[in-house]
């Protein structure tokens, strides 16, 4: 008799287990096969580029008008993660060309007068980029006739010795007019500098760098430092055989090994070319940004066909994925909850009211947030008491309660907008009908159990929803639940781990402190 | 550090929140059975039915239409107890011991009026003092005259006592007594007392008061201990009727002694609280598993279960 219990123990236990395998084990296959970062979250330094051009038509009327611009591309070294045409107005192509990504702007002149584009790129570590060694097809002939060439030859004769690296540096320094010994005559050093005025310093480098067999390129692009700039830099890439050496093209000076270069244009093409329109000015701007290592794998995400990646959270548009970063916290929250309830054994008002509360938090900052919550209580207790005699029913005291508490909210969103407090004008995100809840069990509390029993309660419901925003707050918990939204499975697993919990309270060690010791 | 307090709770028996919830409750009250605890009128018409006593129902209100006729009801009583059937904590319970020129006199001597009578009620039916908020009845029934064996340690009110009934049989028993921060009423979480009772023996142990332990009574000054609880066989086995009655495995049995018809069943209550293990200084939990391993033909009838009880929790030595 009596002897019937219904517990569920065993079941529980093997249904979380599935769930931890569920969820690892989808969690393992993105590891290892789609190649996802475990530490998704570390971050990685990247940079940003803007590029803005400004405009002016110059031709009729309805007559089209075009704007190219090299752009930065995926190479060794670099990726673009993320590129952006920000102006809109004009169609946006990108048109692969040769060596080249050129960004192509077409359309209506009376659409715009400033094209705006933004691109993140992800620098990858020198050592693991592995140059690709020059085909014939990208040198351009060498621009000489034959006794200019001649001369190029006799000079490069005398440096046939050096190695490599060295002959580099020596014909670099010609640019700046410092011959190495021993020196040419006065008719060649003459007749060069013609040629160096004819070609410019970057022409006749080219010149002298070809006719002594190296691969080189002229190169648009930028050195990587923080900096707005008109003007791009120039340099010529070098081949000297393992890597691209780069030559700043007005002095001949080699980069140094730490130096990293953007390039957005290979060859004589200029870096903007424009029909139909006048140039006013183009303007970069290069930042530097920390991303986090999972948005390196966005790119890929979205063009991925494996079935897990076509199925993330990645693929839903912008303004969706945001409430998702929401969303996918209330499972950590509501985990939080039954750990400070259950196993700590913290008293609150309601069971999810802290977690509404920490969600509120994100918006309004802890400290407003606890000090609007303590205000909106305190204030709405005393008026619970105030209207305790007029004896009203549930539902309409309810009610009474709910328009104080908006009215509440209404001058508080007032007081912020007088003082430019934007914390107060966030107040409106505050979990109203709980809130006026929490008054009327704060003021049964009061009445039942005494003013310590209420005002403890409050104090464990403020440290619960406190506690419980720090958790959600951490960036890298967010990103890695966005990213591996298997992780629900876990945490159901969890709970059902904990409605399971038996054991004692913390709470309970002081509650229950006559036993201490004793046995 | 922790688990080592973990470890002495446990070894001394004591039963925490969670394992109650998960364990006892949940292991053993079914879900179903609860109204039959939740609502007092439900409870009180199984207890007619298996002729365990009750204080004298007078009269039930059930709609607020009804709420004028409850005077002609109570006849010429002139005392009475007026409470929401579905009440949690002591609250909404109201004591009358007169009524003078239409009005009506309260336990702390308050003189209310016919109209403040008539909007209690009206709060009681529409759910002001229920667990869940829903729509309620208010019942009246007769006021207890508590018997005088804790008038010393009692500051007004209804001593009460309550008794964990595990599968059927008595685990573990206080009195509560009222104080004046309780206002009278014998609940532990606004301030009454609670003193252990020996369950072999009937008599009082130590007392407790805000999980703080005390030896006398705040208001009255009256020693709580070795105090001898009358008919207490027969409480311990109406406890353990209260089981057969409801089906549920873990309950919380209140009583009152009255001066003339001895011990009623006031509720129970299938979520008892834990405080009863520091009125007491033992772990129920120890007891529990006691009863768990005891023979199989003990739990055959209530008198069994009181017996073997009686014999098994008697407090051999007497604590500090």
């Amino acid at each position: 008799m009596f002897g019937r219990s219904y517990k569920v123990k065993r079941p529980a236990f093997w249904l979380a287990v599935a769930l931890f395998l569920v969820s690892f084990s989808l969690i393992g296959y993105r590891v290892l096969r789609l190649g996802y970062s475990l530490l998704p979250t570390s971050s990685v330094k990247a940079w940003g580029l803007t590029m803005e051009i400004f405009f002016e038509p110059t031709g009729r009327d309805g007559k089209e008008i075009e704007l190219r611009a090299g752009l930065p591309e995926s190479r060794p070294g670099q990726t673009v993660i993320e590129l952006k045409d920000l102006s809109g107005s004009l169609q946006f192509n990108l048109l692969p060309e040769g060596l080249n990504q050129i960004g192509v702007w077409a359309g209506n002149p009376e659409e715009g007068r400033v094209i705006s584009y933004r691109a993140t790129v992800l620098l990858n570590p020198k050592r693991l980029a592995k140059p690709k060694p020059p085909g014939p097809e990208s040198f351009p002939a060498i621009m000489a006739d034959e006794s200019e060439q001649a001369l190029a030859r006799r000079l490069i004769e005398r440096w046939k010795s050096l190695d490599a690296s060295e002959k580099l540096k020596t014909i670099g320094a010609t640019a700046k007019g410092i011959w190495r010994n021993p020196l040419p005559d006065d008719n060649d050093l003459k007749q060069w500098s013609e040629i160096q005025k004819k070609y410019g310093a970057e022409g006749a480098l080219m010149i002298l760098l070809r006719t002594a067999g190296f691969p080189a390129r002229k190169v648009q692009g930028f050195v990587l430092v923080e900096s707005v700039a008109t003007q791009a830099n120039r340099w010529i890439a070098v081949w000297t055989g393992k890597r691209w050496t780069p030559m700043e093209a007005e002095t001949g000076n080699l980069y140094p090994e730490s130096v990293r270069l953007l390039p957005l244009m290979v060859g004589d093409t200029p870096l903007v070319s424009v029909s139909g329109v006048k140039l006013q000015e183009v303007r970069w701007g290069l930042s530097k940004q920390t991303l986090s290592k999972w948005l390196t794998h966005f790119e890929r995400i979205r063009r991925s066909t494996r079935f897990l990646e076509r199925w993330s959270l990645f693929t839903l548009p912008q303004e969706f994925q945001e409430n998702f970063h929401i969303l996918l916290l209330v499972p950590i929250g509501v985990l939080m909850i039954s750990v400070l309830r259950n196993i700590v054994g913290f008293p609150t008002f309601g069971i999810f009211m802290p977690v509404l509360m920490a969600l509120a938090f994100r918006s309004t900052g802890l400290g407003y947030g606890l000090g609007i919550f303590a205000g909106v209580v305190s204030i709405g207790y005393l008026l619970r008491r105030g209207i305790d005699r007029l004896r009203l029913l549930l539902v309409p005291r309810l009610s009474f309660l709910i328009t104080f508490v908006i009215l509440a909210f209404t001058v508080f969103a007032l007081i912020g907008s007088k003082f430019g407090i934007r914390e107060f004008m966030a107040v409106g995100l505050l979990p109203f009908v709980i809130l006026s809840m929490t008054i009327e069990r704060f003021f049964i509390l009061m009445e039942e159990s005494g003013a310590s029993m209420a005002l403890r309660t409050a104090a464990g419901t403020a440290a619960v929803a406190a506690i419980t925003y720090k958790i959600i707050q951490i960036d890298p918990l967010q990103l890695t639940f966005f990213i591996y939204p298997e992780l629900l499975f876990a945490i159901m697993g969890l709970l059902l781990l904990l409605g399971n919990y038996s054991g004692y309270r913390l709470s309970e060690i002081l509650r229950f402190k006559i036993f201490r010791g004793k046995s | 550090m922790i688990f080592r307090q973990f470890l002495s709770l446990r070894k001394a028996g004591v039963l925490g929140m969670n394992r109650r919830n998960t364990q006892y409750i949940m292991g053993y009250n079914r879900r179903s059975s609860f109204p039959l605890v939740d609502d007092k009128l439900l409870t009180k018409q199984l207890a007619l039915k298996k002729g365990i006593p009750i204080p004298p129902l007078y009269h039930v209100v059930t709609h607020h239409g009804d709420i004028a006729g409850f005077e002609r009801a109570l006849a010429d009583r002139q005392e009475f107890v007026l409470k929401p059937a579905r009440g949690g904590g002591g609250s909404g319970i109201i004591l009358i011991t007169d009524r003078r020129d239409g009005k009506f006199v309260t336990q702390s001597g308050k003189m209310i009026s016919r109209d403040e009578i008539h909007y209690h009620i009206s709060d009681i039916l529409s759910g002001i003092y229920s667990l869940e908020g829903l729509e309620d009845k208010a019942v009246i029934e007769g006021l207890i005259h508590p018997d005088q064996v804790f008038g010393k340690v009692t500051y007004e009110g209804v001593p009460d006592v309550r008794i964990i009934v595990y599968r059927g049989v008595p685990a573990m028993a206080m009195v509560r007594l009222p104080t004046r921060q309780s206002d009278g009423k014998a609940n532990l979480h606004r301030g009454a007392v609670g003193v252990g009772i020996d369950i072999g023996r009937g008599k009082t142990l130590n007392g407790v008061r805000r999980s703080g332990s005390i030896t006398h009574h705040p208001d009255t000054g009256g020693s709580l201990r070795d105090i001898e609880v009358p008919y207490w066989e027969k409480m311990l086995l109406m406890a353990a009727q209260s089981t057969d009655m409801t089906g549920l495995g873990y309950l919380g049995v209140d009583l009152v002694i009255d001066q003339k018809d001895g011990p009623l069943l006031l509720e129970l209550n299938a979520r008892p609280g834990l405080q009863i293990q520091i009125a007491n200084r033992k772990g129920l939990l120890e007891r529990l598993e006691m009863i768990d391993r005891a023979p199989k033909e003990m739990f055959l009838s209530p008198e069994k279960r009181v017996a073997w009880a009686t014999q098994s929790f008697a407090e051999t030595a007497i604590p500090s």
